[in-house]
């Protein structure tokens, strides 16, 4: 075995596994961003798995799958929103609650569907050109789907948004000190709506991508735990879109090595370790004095003008 | 004050014991009546199928019995939650910390020659133990390093999870066992023993409700309850007051740590008589009690009758499951309807509402 | 004398009659959701068939049962009037146990264990033989000479079935390898596809998986490559590249089971030794990815093309090899067994003599790992 080949294997599968990841992270830091943890991630994602095959199914276009599992995922994310939003409910609870419930619900709609290929999964794409660059070509731009170059690109478009522009001071602001952004006259309240909604249409996308393209089709609790991945993800990232990019490759290319080093280690360290570097990671940061990582407000539910 | 009609609506800082019973039982009603549409949906006329719950829960002493043996491992760790919340140490890690119970139980089951009187006391010990360490380990984090401990206690549980796999596909795996990954059964000495004709682990069921009361007696009565108080709810007159978070931290983690040990020590000790894969050895425990002790609003005395409500809740989803012949998931969205409803009125029980004919009732006071 | 011949032919239909179960509700306890299209599905499947059948007969079911819970739902099903319950899964065996003793009127049978009760029995449909078939095909498909294998958990179970697969690669096929990984899961898609990429990129190129989805077949046709169906009818996930693959029927268990017990030849007081160990002679599995498909047509020319010089039949396609295999393990005769000495297991070590055949017992405990199979193998027997 070549070292070219593990390099290649290593490389194109981190960014396949690793698609869902960076979409429901993208999201979720979003949302932490403003100052909401969304717990319900792993909810969200099997709400978005399941409305992308029952559409792309039904009407035989995986792109309208993803659109609705966006639009279902935003959807579920608003009640987050509500209870904890405008009524101020305990976030890790009400997060708890969505997955606990999506996971249900999902299943309840889903029987019918179970046992049925999908008929039109999205299609994988081989960059023309770039694909023949040795090494790089076959790692990176063959079978690739569109939602990894997508994911990519909103990676840094969304770093470029937190850190760039005016939109971006406004949603940190909201997550670091939302009395001070209300009194600057920020809306703080549609701020976290619209964090969360868009947190929520990225996890639903992630979900959707692991029923019309991951593995088409559609199985109850399919998102096997991804949705915690995410959340880990979010603070191994420390809340920024770029660093998202780095953990995610690097949390799925050790997810896959797992299966190509089986025979040197056992798997259940390979497995617990992306979970212990989350922690690791926090720690040296810790160690350095940088403790300010997460947004200043994150779960605490904002009242305005009260104390 | 705001009126509507002849109601007076007055909000209060902290809700009353009435208000907080009232509003939390209309919305366990309200979504019973949700619950209706899915029922229908599945042909079952709703008043059956709540008639058939309550029978099958409340109504018969086997259904007593199945509440309280879901109650115990809820108890323990919603007791130490509550426990940590309090301090505002957000473990969201019992459910590692149990599994960790777990492992030392089995541990000293499998391998220590102990007399069979202390083998039990010594399964209830080492568990403690080990939640205690697992849950210090990010208290630990968190005061010296700044380590987030919803993340870390999150992370901890799955460190412990991959733990339990390796330990019984590895070094513990039962040759008696013919291949499957579990240990061997425990000797007989390491069975706790049970209510008759139930499957109640009645020390464990003790050990929990002696554990909310020593809690609600540590949190009211002693200096430490106090410093634990005080650093929850005003870090900065704590630190005026020279309390050290990092003593208050690590005992809060040790407490509640441990209560989830011992939740592990029950199951494996009381039910399963082995070790096995850990998804089969808690139920989700660990997180449900993270609902339990917000329930119970920082008191360890209500995290009892959390606890019961939850207890309620996983035997109603068997009842569900086998009398009504409902597909399993309707346990998830049953539970996930009674928790949306159960946060969405908590702002409710902040008001209080009294009955004004119009003219009347300007108290003076300052409304909001 | 003809008096008492009579006489005690009443008295036998008497006997009968006093035992039998004029009306049988069974109660199925399910490991997993009855949508995992894999162990739970079939047997879901399974007892809706004969629940269809036979009108003395209503069903009911209960899913994803955690283990540790069976005895409360046990008890929850006896007390809707079960008067048969059948548990489905290897960690249920102790509680099964400890229930049949506590409804000494009931009937149990557990699935896939050891233990067994008066009134409970023990049963499995297994799928080695159908595994060293579907091994023959792979053998001859493989280009690489690297077969590829993802199994749930390294349990004796498994490793009968890898075995087998093996040593019915290696027939047709010497020089072949078959790549182990296991995924620690008997359901978790996203492992299934990483272990089966990982394979891929290790140089394999047939595949055949333990795991309850379809996922293995879904990735290899991705890459184009060829694949065996496990369990549940999976030819139309790639219809163009599932070659064959396992079928249960585990409604021929119930089916015999439940007659017998309706016409009371079993009851509550003799099933201590009723063990039903169902393979491909009393149709309790099948060959193929969907039923009535022992080998999807698209294949046919390739299997028949690739022709061995065989030590008992001479020069013979695979696909011709195939079908007389399978028609001597119909044979009740047995004629043929994988597991036929001599065998080597990969250390070097003779595991099954010259001239002999593994008893049942070595069967279901089996740890060793065939000479041929590559990668991980815990529990593997030292020396």
């Amino acid at each position: 075995m070549d070292w070219e080949s593990w390099v290649v294997s290593t490389l194109n599968r981190a960014l396949a596994y690793g698609t869902p990841l960076l979409w429901g992270t993208l999201g979720e830091i979003y949302a932490e961003r403003a100052g909401v943890v969304n717990l319900g991630v792993e909810g969200m994602m099997i709400l978005g798995a399941f409305s992308a095959f029952a559409v792309a199914q039904s009407v035989g276009d995986p792109w309208l799958g993803l659109l609705a599992a966006a639009v279902v995922g935003a959807g579920a994310a608003l009640i987050h929103a509500l209870f904890t939003v405008t009524l101020r409910a305990n976030q890790y609870v009400s997060g708890l609650a969505l997955t606990i419930f999506g996971l249900g619900f999902s299943g309840l709609l889903g029987a019918r569907w179970v046992g049925i290929p999908l008929a039109n999964p999205l299609p994988k794409l081989t960059v023309p050109g770039l694909s023949q660059l040795p090494v790089l070509g076959p790692a990176l731009f063959q079978n690739q789907s569109y939602l990894t170059y997508i994911g990519l690109f909103l990676a840094v478009v969304l770093w470029l948004v937190l850190y760039k522009t005016r939109w971006g001071i406004v949603i940190r602001s909201v997550g670091e000190s939302p009395a001070t952004a209300d009194a600057l006259g920020v809306n703080v309240f549609l701020v976290r709506y619209l964090c969360l909604a868009f947190g929520g249409a990225m996890a639903g996308v992630a979900g959707g991508f692991l029923s019309v393209e991951y593995r088409p089709a559609w199985t109850e609790g399919m998102t096997a735990g991804t949705g915690w991945i995410v959340i880990a993800l979010t603070i191994f990232a420390a809340w920024n879109p770029l660093r998202a990019v780095w953990g995610v490759l690097l949390f799925s290319g050790l997810y896959h090595l797992a299966y190509r080093l089986q025979a040197w280690f056992p798997p259940e360290f390979l497995k617990l370790m992306p979970y212990a570097f989350a922690i690791l990671v926090l720690a040296i940061a810790g160690l350095r004095g940088a403790r300010q990582l997460a947004p200043g407000a994150l779960g605490i539910p904002y009242t305005r003008g009260e104390k | 004050m705001r009126r509507l009609g002849p109601l007076a609506f007055e909000r209060r800082l902290t809700p009353s014991r009435p208000a907080v019973l009232g509003v939390s039982l209309l919305a366990i009603l309200a979504a019973l009546g949700t619950m209706s549409i899915i029922f229908a949906a599945y042909g079952v006329p709703p008043l059956r199928a709540y008639a058939v719950i309550i029978k099958g829960t409340l109504g018969t002493r086997f259904g007593l019995m199945e509440v309280l043996r879901r109650t115990i491992p809820l108890l323990l760790c919603g007791v130490g939650l509550v426990l940590a919340f309090r301090s505002k140490f957000w473990n969201i890690g019992a459910e590692g910390q149990l599994l960790a119970g777990a492992v030392a139980a089995a541990g000293v089951a499998l391998f220590t020659d102990l007399p069979p009187p202390l083998l039990l006391p010594a399964m209830f010990g080492a568990g403690f133990l080990a939640g205690a360490i697992w849950g210090m380990v990010p208290a630990l984090l968190k005061v010296r390093l700044g380590v987030n401990d919803v993340i870390s206690t999150l992370m901890l549980n799955y460190v412990m999870i991959y733990i339990v796999e390796w330990l019984i596909h590895g070094p513990w795996k039962g040759p008696t066992m013919r291949g499957f990954a579990y240990t061997d059964t425990f000797p007989r000495a390491a069975w706790l023993p049970l209510i008759p004709r139930s499957m109640v682990h009645w020390p464990t069921l003790a050990v929990g409700v002696g554990a909310a009361i020593l809690v609600a007696l540590l949190l009211s009565r002693t200096r430490l309850g106090y410093e634990l108080r005080v650093s929850g709810e005003s870090p900065d007159a704590a630190h005026y007051a020279g309390i050290s978070f990092l003593k208050v931290s690590l005992v809060v983690m040790f407490l509640s740590g441990g209560l989830a040990g011992l939740a592990g020590v029950g199951e494996v000790a009381g039910i399963h008589h082995k070790l096995l894969p850990p998804i089969q050895i808690s139920l989700g425990y660990g997180y449900t009690a993270i609902i339990v002790a917000w329930l119970a609003r920082g008191s360890p005395l209500a995290a009892v009758v959390t606890a019961l409500l939850f207890g309620f809740i996983f035997a109603a989803g068997d009842e569900m499951k086998v009398t009504l012949q409902m597909p399993f998931q309707v346990v998830g969205v049953f539970s996930g309807l009674i928790l949306f409803f159960l946060i969405g009125v908590e702002l409710l029980m902040y008001w209080r509402v009294r009955f004004l004919p119009k003219g009347e009732g300007w108290t003076g006071k300052a409304g909001s | 004398m003809r008096k008492a011949i009579i006489g005690a032919v009443l008295v036998v239909m008497a006997g009968l009659l006093v035992g039998a179960q004029e009306e049988i509700v069974a109660g199925f306890i399910y490991v997993g959701p009855i949508g995992d299209l894999g162990w739970t599905y079939a047997h879901d499947y399974a007892r809706r068939l004969v629940d269809e059948e036979f009108d003395w007969l209503t069903t009911m079911y209960v899913e994803s049962v955690a283990e540790g819970q069976e005895g409360a739902i046990i008890d929850r099903l006896v007390a809707q009037g079960c008067n048969v319950i059948f548990t489905t899964s290897f960690g249920f065996m102790d509680g099964t146990i400890e229930a049949a003793a506590r409804h000494p009127d009931v009937i149990f049978g557990h699935c896939s264990g050891f233990k067994r009760a008066p009134n409970s029995m023990s049963y499995m449909a297994d799928f080695y033989q159908v595994y060293y078939l579907n091994g023959l095909m792979a053998g001859a498909l493989t280009e690489t000479g690297k077969v590829g294998y993802v199994g749930a958990f390294p349990i004796p179970e498994l490793k009968r079935h890898i075995n087998a697969f093996t040593i019915g690669v290696k027939e047709v096929n010497p020089e072949a390898e078959v790549h182990v990984r296991w995924i620690y899961s008997w359901y978790d898609p996203g492992a299934a596809k990483e272990a089966t990429e990982a394979l891929i990129a290790e140089g394999c190129d047939v595949f055949a998986f333990t795991e309850d989805s379809p996922t293995v077949i879904q990735v290899a046709a991705e890459h184009a490559l060829p694949s065996f169906a496990h369990y549940s009818p999976m030819l139309e996930f790639a219809p163009e590249y599932v070659v064959s693959g396992q079928l249960v029927h585990w409604e021929a268990i119930y089916r015999d089971f439940l007659l017998k017990v309706h016409q009371g030849i079993y009851t509550t007081t003799n099933l201590q030794h009723v063990d039903y160990w169902w393979t491909l002679p009393q149709g309790a599995v099948e060959l193929g990815a969907d039923f009535g498909v022992a080998i999807n047509p698209v294949w046919e020319d390739e299997l028949k093309a690739y022709v061995i010089q065989h030590p008992v039949f001479g020069d013979i396609s695979v696909y011709d090899l195939v079908f007389i295999r399978l028609s001597q393990f119909a044979d009740p005769g047995i004629t043929f067994d994988p597991f036929q000495g001599p065998l080597y297991d990969r250390k070097g070590n003779l595991v099954v003599p010259e001239g002999m055949w593994l008893s049942y017992e070595s069967l279901i405990t089996m740890e060793w790992a065939v000479d041929g199979v590559v990668g991980p193998w815990p529990g593997e027997p030292e020396g």
